[in-house]
């Protein structure tokens, strides 16, 4: 679960992080008056859950009264990158020395924290990273023994960073090593960590992405996850316990697996558009199947379906009686083709027969999808 | 021989009296696997398919020999179970559960290596070893005895790429799901290992999918000590880039994880590069795969 950056700032301010003065505006009136607490300039910053907000103008700096409310209004009415700013941050902009990243995430290949750092904060961090890698230093963290400052000391000399940084640069390392354990974060992250002319360090941006595995066990007082999604058909995917991705196309798709749905996206997407990706998990019942058609027939102007899953953990032949309930009781005339293998396929076979769907026995699901392009050209 | 599971293997199930885990007990015993017991902490004494259960796992090994374990166990639950289980000894341990969170696999992975303990997943279909054995879920009906090895990210893909070798018959030596989640507890190139070392499989198809970078470094190890023949599909050219926010990953990587930029690292290190999986069969019959 990807928190706002105002979430965020909260939580790294109680973990002693330091943050700059703020506040969130959800109108024009509402930003003025924490602007005029503050005091003039502030940043205006657009709280979409996103990245590259900066380059999609999403930030802007108001020196005046006047300019904010412009830009103010401005950007509560916008999108950035299709999602639309309900809120806005307003905060104090900082004196800049420096900008410096800091970034802690979990490296999946050697599956343990790292911490990252450079000497280049700011919106081109990744470009940085390729064409100067030298401005880039990280520290793998044993799991068995956590955080230990010399790690903030070593990173702090490999980017040749002067020492008189060493406490404040130290502190915010380890704090924010706190908040990714605490939150079970995915990743956190700094970007940019000014250095101000007094020496301090100040977390000008925040982000973190809690594990949505570990929700149950992290506690904080936040909006539900399902309250984040903007699209209504991928809340309506969380609500029923599936991933549901909206798309472009006009094939509806229900697949038992993300790599199958991957892979048959990618198969549709050789002739034809896949209207959505949406995998069941391992949790399919005739009842789920039932939602699932409700789900991608929501989207207007479907041309076809196609259900590919496989019964290892799953009971296909009880995926096939929700499908089947489902196509009786709305009367559904698009094609749909099915390639339904394993554990009781026959069974599974019989009963997606029974109500008119073209069932596909062979394993390549090109095949399944020649069928599929058939009948729609056809139909 | 196959790899991680063969005529020695003696397999406990752990979470057996659940409603997935003595499911699956049935179709791992109608597959031939030897499944000796099974663990449910409250439930020893009973028993599940005729396999006696067990309140512990170190007293199912002293009672069965068990040397093996296979995971239905609730997500919540698994790191104190899976830490309960390399205490007792046990050597070869498949996790088949999803949604564990993150910090605990580490941990187990952590542990795992330590102790020389090999584990796969979480979220595996597991492995399967035609005519031999299964730990996990994997639909038998798919696959077939033969010499080809299988490496799958993602567990339905590994059905369908044995599935379509098995139906121009080419059998499998060993099928093996490395588990879907960020962090695994095994990376790929140490089961591409295991199949170089095997003697009785000719060549391995990878399964990889869109993310990570499992495949670019597998893509190391092939180049340096692979002698055998390689194939891959990489899953996601149509999938839409997530809403990403936050760059450590990227930056520390120095790599996207695209579908082309692995494709690149696997060709350059010599892996035959499948555009779909029906690809394989053509692959299979060039190779002269059997």
């Amino acid at each position: 679960m990807r928190l706002h950056e105002y979430e965020a700032l909260d939580i790294f301010e109680q973990n002693r992080i330091p943050v700059p003065r703020r506040g969130v505006a959800g109108t024009m009136h509402e930003a003025l008056q924490i602007a005029g607490e503050i005091g003039f300039p502030v940043m205006l910053k657009a709280q979409v859950l996103v990245g590259g907000r900066g380059l999609a103008g999403g930030i802007k700096t108001a020196s005046t009264p006047e300019e904010l409310k412009d830009m103010a209004e401005q950007l509560l009415s916008s999108d950035i990158k299709g999602l639309p700013v309900r809120k806005i941050l307003v905060c104090e902009k900082a004196a800049v020395e420096r900008e410096l990243y800091l970034g802690i995430t979990v490296d999946g290949y050697s599956g343990k924290p790292v911490i990252v750092v450079s000497t280049e904060g700011g919106m081109l961090i990744e470009e940085t990273a390729r064409t100067f890698p030298e401005k880039i230093a990280s520290i793998h963290i044993d799991p068995s023994f956590g955080y230990y400052p010399y790690m903030a000391r070593s990173l702090l000399r490999m980017l040749g960073l002067k020492e008189k940084l060493i406490t404040p640069w130290s502190d915010v390392i380890g704090q924010l090593y706190n908040v990714a354990k605490r939150y079970e974060a995915l990743i956190t992250e700094i970007n940019p960590l000014v250095v101000l002319p007094n020496g301090g360090l100040l977390a000008v941006d925040a982000v973190l992405e809690v594990d949505d595995s570990a929700l149950s066990r992290v506690r904080f007082s936040l909006p539900d996850r399902i309250d984040r999604i903007e699209n209504p058909l991928e809340r309506r995917g969380r609500e029923i316990g599936v991933t549901y991705v909206d798309l472009d196309g006009d094939i509806g798709l229900i697949s038992s697996g993300a790599g199958l749905g991957m892979a048959s996206m990618d198969i549709i997407g050789e002739k034809m558009k896949p209207a959505n990706f949406l995998e069941t998990g391992g949790g399919i019942t005739a009842d789920l199947l039932y939602r699932c058609m409700e789900l991608i027939m929501m989207k207007p102007d479907l041309r076809a379906i196609f259900i590919n899953v496989y019964g290892g953990i799953n009971p296909i032949h009880e995926g096939a009686k929700g499908v089947v309930r489902y196509i009786h009781e709305h009367n559904v005339k698009i094609p749909i083709v099915a390639k339904a293998l394993g554990n009781r396929q026959e069974e599974t076979w019989e009963i997606f027969r029974s109500a008119g769907v073209h069932v596909v026995t062979e394993t390549a699901t090109e095949k399944a999808i020649d069928k599929l392009y058939e009948l729609v050209g056809r139909g | 021989m196959s790899i991680l599971i063969d005529d020695s293997t003696r397999v406990i199930v752990q979470g057996i009296t659940g409603r997935i885990g003595s499911a699956q007990t049935h179709w791992m015993l109608e597959y031939g696997t030897r499944v000796v017991g099974g663990v449910t902490p409250g439930k020893g004494g009973t028993n599940v398919e005729g396999v006696p259960v067990f309140d512990s796992v170190l007293e199912a090994v002293k009672e069965t020999g068990a040397n093996a374990s296979v995971f239905f166990v609730p997500a919540a639950f698994v790191l104190d179970a899976f830490l309960e289980t390399i205490d007792a000894g046990i050597k070869l341990i498949v996790v088949v559960p999803e949604h564990i969170p993150v910090q605990d696999v580490i941990k187990m992975r952590s542990y795992a290596i330590e102790k020389g303990v090999f584990a796969l997943g979480p979220t595996t279909p597991g492995i399967l070893s035609p005519g031999k054995g299964k730990m996990g879920i994997m639909p038998a009906s798919l696959f077939a005895p033969g010499r080809v090895g299988i490496i799958s990210r993602s567990g339905t893909l590994s059905y369908e790429f044995a599935g379509i070798l098995s139906e121009v018959n080419v059998g499998q030596s060993t099928v093996v799901g490395m588990g879907a989640d960020p962090v695994v507890l095994r990376n790929l190139a140490d089961i591409l290992e295991l199949f170089e070392h095997d003697n009785d499989t000719d060549a391995v198809i990878v399964v990889g999918e869109v993310g990570g970078e499992q495949e670019e470094k597998a893509a190391g190890f092939i180049s340096r000590r692979m002698t055998k023949p390689v194939a891959a599909y990489i899953a996601g050219r149509e999938s839409p880039q997530g809403k990403r926010m936050g760059h450590a990953g990227a930056i520390v990587r120095g790599t996207a994880g695209t579908v082309v930029g692995k494709q690149e690292e696997l060709k350059a290190a010599g892996v035959e590069i499948l555009e779909s999986p029906i690809h394989v069969a053509k692959w299979a019959k060039k190779n002269k795969l059997k």
